[in-house]
């Protein structure tokens, strides 16, 4: 496949595939799963970046890009195109990896396919394009050959010329059907434009988690919809007119009203009155303008006094443009700013009213607001906000969707048949800001770019253009007078892009082989982050905290990559890139969706896997396995010369004292300065007195150990969440498994599919295991059990058939390449796992503190985790740097 | 109480304002021709029975000069009130409405010494039209494919009803009856935007000259119809013709061309069907509300012109798939001035207007720019509302 032909014959991979457990100490371990996971290379040659660098969102055309692209649906406005299209993954399950599928048969997995339909993995792009300039869009389609593409995903046949058919709605796809035959040589089937913005609106609402959003002075607020409740609702769709639907389920909908004062009226008048080029200049004006210049205010009207019997305040406008009657100025005299946002407020205004209206006569609570008129528009979505908040009493909320512009062509691609899109929950999506996202703005034209010299170098241009981009702009939030009576917008006067407060749609990754984690108590209550970053201070925290951190990352980054000069490009490209999403993000939290720590942190993961730092912490990782590995067989001696009591404690105390090996933690960083591997852990383990910070130990050694003679009975299967690589899991978690074997306890060691910082992959855990179990036949044998030794120690008809007592100890990877984990979002093997699972425990800050504090499990749950950060020991356990906590909590009670 | 004070105290109270962002309204008593002194017929109760018409005028309110001028040498003089500049009497109080009655007040009292005494607007506007629907035979009337066809109102079936009032802006008030009423709506867009607007697109000076421009028009050069989306078809899926206005003005944003380029003509034309659509448009919505079938629309906006009221009965006739009516006055730009001149009668039975008892004998069509006006120093335009031939009772 183009783009990737350095990797298509590696030995390392080959070799890989046939024997794991042989796999060179320097093969890159991350490079496989790199390979089978979810990233399809684009086709760069030729790329080039279309118009003036000086543009604010220059085109990236990549016409030899075509690979895997499937299909694609257009929705042709009066004012805009948009088109969405799809690209496909590789076959997933095509691992020949003998590991995994003994793991599999042995967690009851057939084959990796749960589902009947074809496995739909890929992404989906959002591309827009203005409709006067259809050409070239035209073009897009003609350079990437979308249109010669099977129209079903699950094919990537290319068909003959003439013969293909593409779906399409809006206005546009009868009026411009003749042009596409002429040029592209396609059909259009055209659909209909009101299902299409329906459908695409129900699936996003169902399959998006936080699509939808409340937008209230200036304030964002992602809603979860439950998928169950979301009906009946109202659709207005403001394109250049305004369509208002109600919607009552999948197809069943009805236009029940519309105004012909939308977008196109803003736009159409704007450039009338003002002489702008683009609705996004016009816009753009309406953020420096006040309206009172000329709008004719209740105020104007009772000589500055409000008419307050009927509850309108002085600043509330009477008559939009209504000063303009009486003043003998000529159109030059009023300001173009001023002239845009009263325009902007009567025309948002009225569309909330109108859309009150609406979903009062059916007795709807729920408006949600779409096309392009909105645009993420902060000042348009407050007074839309304002007209429903205000008319309705509070009783109903206005609604916006992230992807509002794209509802229609989605609902197109809905219709394509057969594509099991339908059947995507929102677990099975994933969406990643590519590293232009901070850049473009809400404005994506083209996709991301993917290769690597031009990603770097399209960095440098970007930078090169100005330090604008980089330097995070302080928020200035606006103010409301009273009804109606907004101030003037805040101007963020930022020149990042034509709209600061667009959001940003991402690319959109389709992976039906996550889901949720069947062991959660309340998977629709359940917040994977533990702190909430839309407090602001503990935002600029966390934004600074990974800002302060970048240059030791870029360092270590480097370093993995052996430091050649090529490294230290790819690493400043990617500390820019990084950098730029901070800055926009402290700009904009709500830039990329609803912001949590868990996303942050996988933002920055992905970022480097954008500049292929695939293990940026590989050697380190190694070298720390190594150091552990040798010392362990002396604690495994220590451990068991201990009674039983004694030994529980001191695993426990082992597990967090191990904890402190963190390349995650800035604090922890400093340590390994000071002294060698075994040295810290032994001094850190001697500090461990208990009572600990938060200290349910006795609560769980009863479980374990019983009291008052009582011998409880053994959990079945525990499911070991590890953290990071080396002591934390050779030292810490090991033991702790054996501990449970011991016990007759099946054990699954759950950990990453990609590398994250120093976190141990679910690829590298086999190799540690392996190097464990020569000095421990307890793991020894588990492992056999577990298909971790496959081609190691063959020695058939021993281990378990004649131990009927041991229990087998697994490896499964959990579906992410975070520190964190989202437990909405874990493997399918992860899920069948713990479908026998009576216990869960969750190490390591990221897994158990930053999320997961407050995740409540159907089994008993132990979190296990030393705190190595101040402020977050303050916050959470209103305690100090270094604590320990160990929360052991019993199932939760559901009531269902 | 000096019977002479009392006399000059009650003509005066025959004058009443509305005085808006945009004009000033105003509603006056005339007595009939050359009877006695004041044209008085006594009868029982000691009460006196003045036969004459009321009167109506308006004025820009930026010319509130001329209305000052007007008051003074129409209505003051002719009642017999000398003092032109508040020296000698200062309790000479006004009934007055509309905003404009607390930012001029002051102006009033020292330019007139007239103290004005403030009705609340809304009140006055639907006493106005109450007064109107009870009393005035043929004063509504439906417009509908350029037919106008009088309504005659069940005076017991009269409520509730929406009333609309297109002023600057445009207020919604549901009426339950006699003071019984509520607003419940309104919105921005109005006669003020439309002239607003209008006067930045098509450098037009007046009112009158805009709606003359707008007859002219051709709206679909610059709105974006149905059939300039679907290529000329209609999206008749959901009932929309191709002529239906899917975008207004969203043919100005691909045209390349300056304001220049169009026609004022079809500016003002796009404009006021806009404008009529949106309002005909959320007073059905509110009318559907509350399960009123019945809505006026008043305010000077309308003016009797037939495109807007075709537009807003279309309007309405669309969203409510023919059950709802729109219906208009023929008063229409005087509702809050004649409110505010009927509730003179609160005022301890000095002046009473007997719309209840057939004091009002019938409502003329003639206009009243008549002999009565000829000495007008000023132009006022009071050929607008027609004078109301009526009698009131003096005390």
């Amino acid at each position: 496949m183009a783009g990737r032909g350095d990797d298509e014959h590696d030995p390392i991979l080959d070799e890989a595939k046939s024997s794991e457990r042989d796999m060179a100490p320097s093969a890159p371990p991350g490079t496989s799963i790199h390979r089978s996971g979810s990233r399809p290379q684009l086709d760069l040659s030729k790329a080039e970046i279309q118009g003036n660098f000086e543009e604010r969102d220059p085109t990236i055309l990549l016409p030899n890009q075509s690979d895997d692209i499937s299909h694609l649906a257009l929705d042709i406005g009066g004012s805009l195109i948009k088109l969405l299209y799809f690209s496909r993954h590789e076959d997933y399950s095509n691992d020949g990896d003998k590991r995994k599928k003994t793991i599999k048969e042995r967690l009851g997995l057939s084959n990796g396919n749960l589902r009947s339909y074809p496995v739909l993995g890929g992404r989906l792009h959002f591309v827009k394009f203005e409709t006067h300039k259809i050409t070239e869009c035209l073009d897009f389609i003609h350079s990437k050959q979308l249109h010669r593409r099977d129209p079903y995903p699950w094919s990537s046949k290319t068909l003959p010329l003439g013969t293909g058919v593409i779906k399409v709605t809006g206005g546009g796809a009868y009026k411009f059907a003749d042009l596409f035959k002429e040029r592209l040589g396609v059909s259009i089937d055209k659909e209909d434009e009101m299902h299409c913005l329906v459908s695409g609106a129900n699936f996003l609402l169902k399959a998006i988690r936080h699509e939808a959003y409340t937008h209230m002075e200036a304030e964002k607020e992602f809603v979860q919809i439950d998928s169950n409740e979301l009906y009946p609702y109202l659709l207005v769709n403001v394109g250049s007119g305004v369509s208002i639907i109600k919607v009552d389920g999948e197809g069943k909908f009805e236009r029940v009203s519309g105004t012909n004062v939308g977008g196109g009226t803003y736009w159409g008048l704007g450039r009338l009155l003002t002489k702008c080029k683009s609705f996004d200049e016009l816009l753009e004006l309406s953020q420096k303008g006040d309206n009172s210049t000329i709008d004719m205010l209740v105020g104007d009207i009772y000589g500055g006094m409000d008419y307050s019997k009927i509850g309108l305040s002085a600043s509330t406008i009477a008559s939009s443009f209504g000063k303009a009657i009486s003043e003998n100025k000529e159109l030059e005299d009023y300001r173009p700013e001023d002239i845009s946002l009263s325009l902007l407020r009567m025309i948002s205004y009225n569309i909330g009213q109108i859309s009150y209206l609406n979903a009062l006569r059916f007795g709807l609570k729920r408006i949600f607001f779409g096309g392009f008129f909105i645009r993420g528009h902060a000042y348009t979505m407050d007074t839309i906000s304002f007209a429903v908040h205000f008319w309705s009493k509070g009783d109903m909320q206005a609604m916006f969707l992230r992807h509002e512009g794209f509802l229609g062509a989605m609902g197109a691609f809905m219709s394509y048949e057969k594509h099991g899109l339908d059947d995507l929950m929102s677990h099975q999506l994933v969406e990643r800001f590519p590293m232009g996202a901070p850049y473009t703005g809400g404005n994506i034209h083209g996709p991301p770019l993917g290769d690597l010299n031009e990603k770097i170098s399209w960095m440098e241009k970007f930078v090169r253009r100005g330090t604008e981009i980089t330097a995070p702009v302080p928020m200035t939030p606006s103010k409301t007078t009273g009804l109606g009576g907004f101030d003037v917008p805040s101007s963020r006067g930022s020149a990042l892009r034509s709209d600061a407060s667009a959001l940003n749609v991402g690319v959109l990754h389709l992976v039906p082989t996550l889901e949720v984690f069947p062991l959660l108590a309340d998977p629709k209550m359940y917040e994977p982050n533990t702190i909430d970053l839309s407090d602001q201070g503990e935002r600029e925290y966390w934004l600074k905290v990974l800002s302060e951190h970048l240059p030791d990352l870029v360092d270590t980054a480097v370093a993995s990559e052996g430091g050649t000069e090529d490294a230290k490009r790819r690493g400043d490209a990617f500390a820019r890139a990084f950098s730029a999403h901070l800055a926009r993000l402290m700009e904009e939290p709500a830039a990329y969706g609803k912001l949590g720590l868990a996303n942050l942190l996988e933002l920055r993961e992905e970022c480097l896997r954008e500049f292929q730092f695939v293990d940026a912490y590989r050697s380190i990782k190694l070298r720390e396995n190594e150091a552990s590995l040798a010392v362990l067989p002396d604690l495994l001696e220590e451990l068991d010369s201990m009674s039983e009591e004694a030994r529980l404690l001191t695993l426990i105390e082992g597990v967090l004292a191990a904890n402190i090996f963190d390349w995650g933690s800035r604090a922890c960083v400093d340590l390994y300065h000071k002294g060698t591997i075994i040295e810290i852990y032994r001094m850190s383990r001697n500090k461990m007195q208990r009572p600990w910070r938060v200290d349910d130990f006795d609560a769980f050694k009863e479980r374990m150990l019983g009291s008052g003679g009582k011998q409880p009975h053994p959990h079945k299967r525990a499911l070991l969440f590890v953290d990071n690589s080396g002591a934390d899991v050779i030292l810490g978690m090991l033991p702790l498994a054996r501990e449970f074997l011991r016990r007759g306890t099946e054990v699954v060691l759950v950990a990453n599919s990609l590398p994250a910082l120093n976190d141990v992959t679910a690829m590298e855990l086999p190799d540690i295991v392996a190097g464990a179990a020569k000095h421990c036949d307890i793991l020894r044998r588990a492992a056999e059990m577990g298909g971790l030794l496959v081609d190691a120690m063959v020695n058939p008809g021993d281990g378990s058939k004649n131990d009927s007592t041991s229990a087998p100890l697994m490896v499964v990877e959990n579906g992410c390449g975070s520190p964190c984990i989202d437990l909405r979002q874990v493997s399918s093997e992860l899920a069948a796992a713990a479908k026998d699972a009576d216990l869960v425990v969750l190490e390591g800050m990221g897994r158990a503190l930053h999320t997961n504090f407050n995740a409540q499990f159907k089994c008993e749950a132990l979190k296990l985790a030393m705190v190595k950060n101040q402020r977050l020991a303050e916050k959470l356990i209103n305690g100090n740097i270094y604590d320990s906590v160990c929360r052991y909590e019993p199932p939760s009670v559901s009531e269902m | 109480m000096d019977p002479k004070n009392s006399r000059f105290s009650t003509q005066i109270s025959h004058l009443a304002l509305d005085i808006g962002g945009t004009l000033i309204k105003l509603v006056y008593f005339s007595p009939n021709g050359d009877n006695c002194e004041d044209g008085s017929i006594v009868v029982g109760n000691g009460c006196s029975v003045v036969q004459g018409r009321l009167c109506f005028a308006k004025f820009e309110t930026r010319k509130i000069d001329d209305c000052l001028d007007f008051i003074r040498f129409n209505i003051l003089q002719h009642s017999g009130v000398q003092h032109t500049n508040g020296t000698a009497r200062d309790k000479l109080s006004v009934k007055a409405t509309g905003g404009g009655a607390f930012k001029f007040a002051d102006l009033f009292k020292e330019k007139l010494g007239i103290v004005f005494d403030k009705e609340d607007e809304m009140h006055s506007l639907v006493c106005g039209v109450n007064f109107l629907l009870k009393t005035v035979p043929r004063e509504a009337f439906t417009y509908l494919d350029g037919q106008k066809e009088f309504v005659q109102i069940d005076h017991n079936d009269l409520y509730p009803y929406l009333l609309v009032n297109i002023g600057s802006g445009v207020s919604m008030i549901k009426v339950d009856g006699d003071g019984k009423y509520e607003r419940i709506s309104g919105t921005s867009l109005g006669g003020g935007t439309f002239l607003g607007l209008g006067k930045l697109l098509t450098k037009c000076k007046s009112f009158d000259e805009l709606l003359e421009l707008s007859h002219q028009g051709n709206n679909r050069v610059i709105d974006m119809l149905v059939g300039d989306i679907y290529g000329g078809t209609d999206y008749s899926k959901i009932g929309l013709s191709s002529t239906a206005i899917a975008s207004s003005f969203g043919k100005a944003i691909s045209d390349g061309k300056e304001l220049e380029d169009y026609q004022p003509e079809d500016v003002a034309r796009s404009l006021l069907r806009m404008i009529s659509n949106n309002i005909g448009q959320i007073a059905y919505l509110n009318a559907l509300r509350f399960g009123l079938k019945r809505i006026f629309f008043g305010g000077f906006f309308i003016r009797g012109l037939e495109y807007t009221m075709d537009t807003i009965s279309v309007a309405v006739h669309f969203w409510s798939r023919g059950e709802a009516k729109a219906m208009f006055l023929r008063h229409e730009g005087f509702l809050g001035a004649l409110g505010a001149f009927t509730s003179y009668k609160d005022q301890s039975h000095s002046t009473e207007l007997k719309p209840h008892h057939h004091t009002v004998e019938r409502a003329v069509l003639k206009c009243s720019d008549d002999d009565s006006f000829r000495h007008i120093p000023v132009t006022a335009n009071v050929n607008d509302g027609e004078a109301i031939e009526c009698s009131i009772n003096l005390v």
